[in-house]
């Protein structure tokens, strides 16, 4: 009996079949019973309706498990029927496609309403089958197709022996369609408790009571919310003190836009979806410098349009934060895919020399912690400060502790000028200071005015191309990142013991991953250690180094496919990487990252791509 | 003049860049508008903190160093984008874009078409010369106007009418004004500013360097006042306006159109400073999640 460890795939027609709503409804009652779980692998298609979605869920009695390999242990198709479009093509992806990853006496589930699918190779290695016509009942008797989701969730239930007094369902039905009258409710849990029967009497007849697999609900399970990056970096933003919010739809950032339009009025705060890409930056902006925290969010194409205005932001020195929830480029690329192809972009895009900070949360909860420490750098710098998430992180949900959140908290200490602050002195917007941080007074204080110039310019403000006046400007402006590196940079996060074996380095949405492999390596006798990187830039050299140049092979992983993050390491530490990279469209599996770090050790490989119809690529070294 | 009125004249040249080093051409039109701004920002009594000048790339944004008061100036053909966000943050500030033909009407016409829909409580005083001057005389998106045999191509099409484009998308007050008339100008700029809601002026400026055609002669002949019996509340009238002196060949000077939008609860400033942040309690958001 496997219990409270498994990983849950649900699959189905997307738009139609809810498998999203399955999926949000199984992670957050599990939340609520005291579980963790890391729904971050989404799959979902840029068509809109009828591509095939899935949604795998790991669920653990422990925090921060990864999200492991591509095998699985409950499957549950959703989908019920042929094809419309092709009916001799029976539209049965969820088995198709991932039947496959079945571990051998796993469960797969499904509606049979549109014909049962062959499943004897499956069976003969051990995966027991559950098939129910799910939508047929819906339809016929309980007169209301969109039911057959809570008949599917009322089987997987059963399946997994949770919830067998229906408390945690009824519960959260009611909070949710507590509103649309107790019948809605009733509805829905009738549904469930018809699932459940159908599986009662699968099992029944095979004189069996349980699967093998069981989810039981933890008791006094500290209270923790199933949440979204996008939710989690909002929720950060709007603490910290982002009162100006403004995006342009785009996959996957347009998450961010909804959450702010819905609740960033209600803390006082407005909210624009611009025309494009541009007017979203610009307004924001504007409204930066009129001395509200602003904000805008989007991904790889957007911010490819929005380059302009980063050295607007870093010339005229007025804060902003820039999520770019990165996905699968170049160009239009894979908008559903997520990849971490945009560092080189945000490190160095724009012409010219740009100050600026870029900051990557490695999980759900940093997406909310580390949020607040942008916010504040770009209100102390002056200058643009990226967030990079990527689509996993933005669309993924994972269980967050709820203590993590700080209600209560203030927003951050502003860095803005008031009259009386520069009383005494003439204001000079863009005075040479030994920080580099120039005095900011919000244009309507009075006690001076501020002439923001994206030209170069002198101390008040003036265009000048005076040769002295430039170098000091410029060098002003640069000695922004140096006060940053000494003051606010933090250094890379370690899990084990650098020095005594390799290093898995890594940045962004991989870290879960990489911990895993490290357990998995550690097992096999191979001593690595896990160095993640959440402050990208300006590279913190000075905090990197001493922990990387230990002499052991550096193994950088990261969805892309140069090594972009390698390549910083070794401009700036000098110290040559080892490279594992995938750019598949798909997330890094640890069973790859140890499979690559065997190639690293034993076959002396440079490079090691992932993912591709061979699934290992090796390059070694034309001068090794 | 009265005293108090040269003491805050005398206000707007401070923090200016001295008179010595403007640098537009002797006789540029943008001189008057300056002088209009002024005389502008002057009748209406701000004082420098309250205004923010945003000003658009060419020669006519140079313009926001040339008078006191806060200045931004961003990318070409951004302006009026940034101002929507300041004046969306900031209520309380008097937000005047001061930007040329080709950054209002070539590379920001989709800011100019936005912000008309918009309705921001911004003004736009569009220094309409028909050439990009900065750049030594390329043809604007303005150009061609006075030209009866200029003949459309590709590469030449025919200019766009900027009043005609905020009638159609939905500006709320639409001017016209001529350097050679900066009293009349700063009139138009000081009712722009007055009115709730965008506000379009239209003023021509003429480049005496590179426009041999549109000059300050070439204006003079073909402005005409607004007559005293145009009502400008109503758009029927105002389209009516524009066609008539379009089949004259004249150009209206004056309002063209006025009529402010019914607006919801007039809009406050964002919070900004830290007594204003202090309600950030996100409990609430991590219980929905719940
Ligand atoms: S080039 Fe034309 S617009 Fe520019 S300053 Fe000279 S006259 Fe004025």
């Amino acid at each position: 009996m496997t219990v409270n460890q498994m990983k849950l795939l649900i699959g189905g027609v997307q738009l139609r079949d809810g498998v999203s709503t399955v999926a949000d409804l199984v992670g957050r009652i599990l939340t609520r019973a005291g579980l963790h779980v890391l729904g971050v692998e989404r799959n979902f298609a840029s068509t809109i309706y009828g591509a095939h979605q899935y949604d795998p869920l790991v669920v653990s009695a422990r925090p921060l498990v990864s999200w492991g390999d591509r095998a699985i242990d409950v499957l549950a198709g959703l989908e019920y029927d042929s094809n419309p479009d092709a009916p001799q093509q029976p539209n049965r992806d969820t088995i198709r496609q991932h039947a496959g990853d079945l571990v051998d006496g796993g469960v797969l589930l499904y509606d049979s309403s549109g014909g049962p699918v062959e499943t004897g190779a499956l069976q003969a290695r051990g995966v027991q089958v559950f098939a129910i016509p799910a939508r047929d009942i819906a339809l016929r008797e309980l007169k209301k197709e969109v039911v057959k989701n809570l008949i599917m969730t009322g089987a997987l239930f059963r399946l997994l022996e949770f919830d067998q007094d229906e408390r945690w369902l009824r519960r959260f039905l009611e909070e949710r369609f507590g509103r649309k009258g107790a019948a809605v409710v009733d509805l829905n849990l009738e549904a469930a408790r018809r699932g459940r029967a159908l599986v009662e009497r699968i099992l029944e007849d095979r004189r069996q009571s349980s699967v093998g697999y069981r989810i039981e609900a933890v008791r006094d399970a500290a209270p923790a919310v199933y949440v979204s990056g996008n939710e989690a970096l909002s929720i950060g933003a709007i603490e910290a003190g982002v009162r100006f919010y403004a995006g342009y739809p785009i996959t996957p950032a347009s998450g961010i836009l909804e959450y702010m339009e819905t609740y960033l009025p209600g803390y006082g705060g407005r909210v624009l979806q611009g025309a494009n890409e541009r007017e979203s930056i610009r307004a924001a902006l504007g409204a930066s410098v009129a001395g509200v925290l602003s904000m805008v969010g989007t991904s790889g194409p957007g911010l490819s349009l929005k380059v302009e205005e980063i050295g607007v932001s870093g010339t005229t020195e007025t804060p902003l934060v820039i999520v770019d929830a990165m996905r699968a480029g170049p160009s239009t690329g894979m908008p559903t895919k997520a990849e971490q192809g945009d560092l080189t972009l945000v490190t160095g895009g724009g012409h010219g020399e740009i100050p600026r900070i870029v900051l990557a949360p490695s999980t759900i909860d940093e997406c909310y912690t580390l949020m607040r420490d942008a916010v504040r750098l770009s209100d102390r710098y002056q200058c643009p400060v990226f967030f990079l998430t990527d689509l996993n992180l933005s669309e993924g949900r994972m269980t967050v502790p709820e203590s993590v959140f700080r209600p209560g908290r203030a927003s951050i200490a502003r860095h803005v000028a008031a009259e009386h602050d520069v009383r005494g002195e003439r204001y000079l917007r863009y005075r040479l200071t030994d920080s580099g941080i120039s005095p900011r007074l919000i244009p309507g204080q009075r006690g001076g005015i501020s002439k923001i110039s994206s030209t170069e310019h002198d101390e008040f403000g003036f265009v000048t191309t005076d040769p002295a006046m430039r170098v000091a400007q410029m060098d002003k402006r640069m000695r922004k990142l140096h006060t940053y590196l000494r003051e606010d940079a933090k250094a890379p996060q370690v899990y084990g013991e650098v020095g005594r074996g390799l290093t898995l380095v890594g940045w962004g949405g991989t870290k879960l991953a990489l911990l895993d492999a490290r357990e998995r390596l550690r097992r096999d006798g191979i001593e690595a250690a896990v160095v993640h990187f959440t402050h990208l830039w300006p590279f913190p050299t000075h905090l990197a180094k001493p922990l990387l140049d230990t002499g052991g092979p550096v193994v950088v992983c990261e969805h892309n496919y140069f090594g972009q993050f390698a390549d910083l390491i070794q401009a700036h530490c000098l110290v040559p990487t080892r490279r594992v990279l995938k750019y598949n469209g798909r997330t890094l599996y640890p069973s790859e990252v140890v499979r690559a770090v065997r190639e690293v050790t034993h076959n002396g490989a440079v490079a090691v791509r992932l993912g591709g119809k061979d699934p290992v690529m090796v390059e070694v070294s034309i001068d090794a | 003049m009265p005293e108090a009125v040269q003491a805050t004249k005398a206000i707007w040249d401070q923090n200016a860049a001295p008179r010595h080093r403007i640098q537009w051409c002797p006789g540029c039109g943008d001189y008057a508008v300056l002088n209009a701004v002024k005389a502008a920002v002057t009748s209406l009594e701000l004082t420098p903190a309250e205004l923010l000048l945003v000003a658009g790339i060419g020669c006519s944004g140079q313009i926001r160093n040339y008078l006191n008061g806060n200045a931004f100036y961003g990318t070409h053909g951004g302006a009026l984008a940034y101002a929507l966000g300041a004046k969306m943050a900031n209520p309380e500030l008097t937000v005047l874009v001061m930007a040329g033909d080709g950054d209002t009407l070539a590379i920001g016409i989709e800011n100019f078409v936005h912000a008309c829909r918009r309705d921001p409580d911004i003004t736009l005083v569009l220094m309409n010369n028909g050439v990009y001057g900065l750049t030594k005389g390329q043809d604007s998106p303005s150009a061609g106007l006075g030209q009866p045999d200029w003949k459309p191509s590709e590469e030449h099409p025919p200019f766009i009418d900027p009043v005609e484009v905020a009638l159609t998308c939905g500006a709320t007050f639409i001017a016209q004004g001529f350097s050679g008339d900066p009293k009349h100008a700063a009139q138009l700029i000081v009712e722009g500013v007055r009115h709730r809601g965008f506000a379009v002026i239209n003023d021509f400026s003429p480049c005496v360097t590179y426009n041999k055609v549109n000059t300050y002669d070439w204006f003079r002949a073909h402005v005409e006042t607004v007559p005293a019996s145009h009502d400008p509340s109503s758009k029927a009238a105002a389209w009516d306006l524009v066609r008539d002196f379009q089949r004259r060949g004249k150009l209206p000077t004056g309002i063209v159109y006025r009529a402010a939008r019914a607006k919801g609860d007039g809009a406050k400033r964002l919070p900004t400073w830290p007594d204003e942040l202090a309600r950030a309690d996100v409990e609430p958001l991590v219980k929905r999640l719940r």
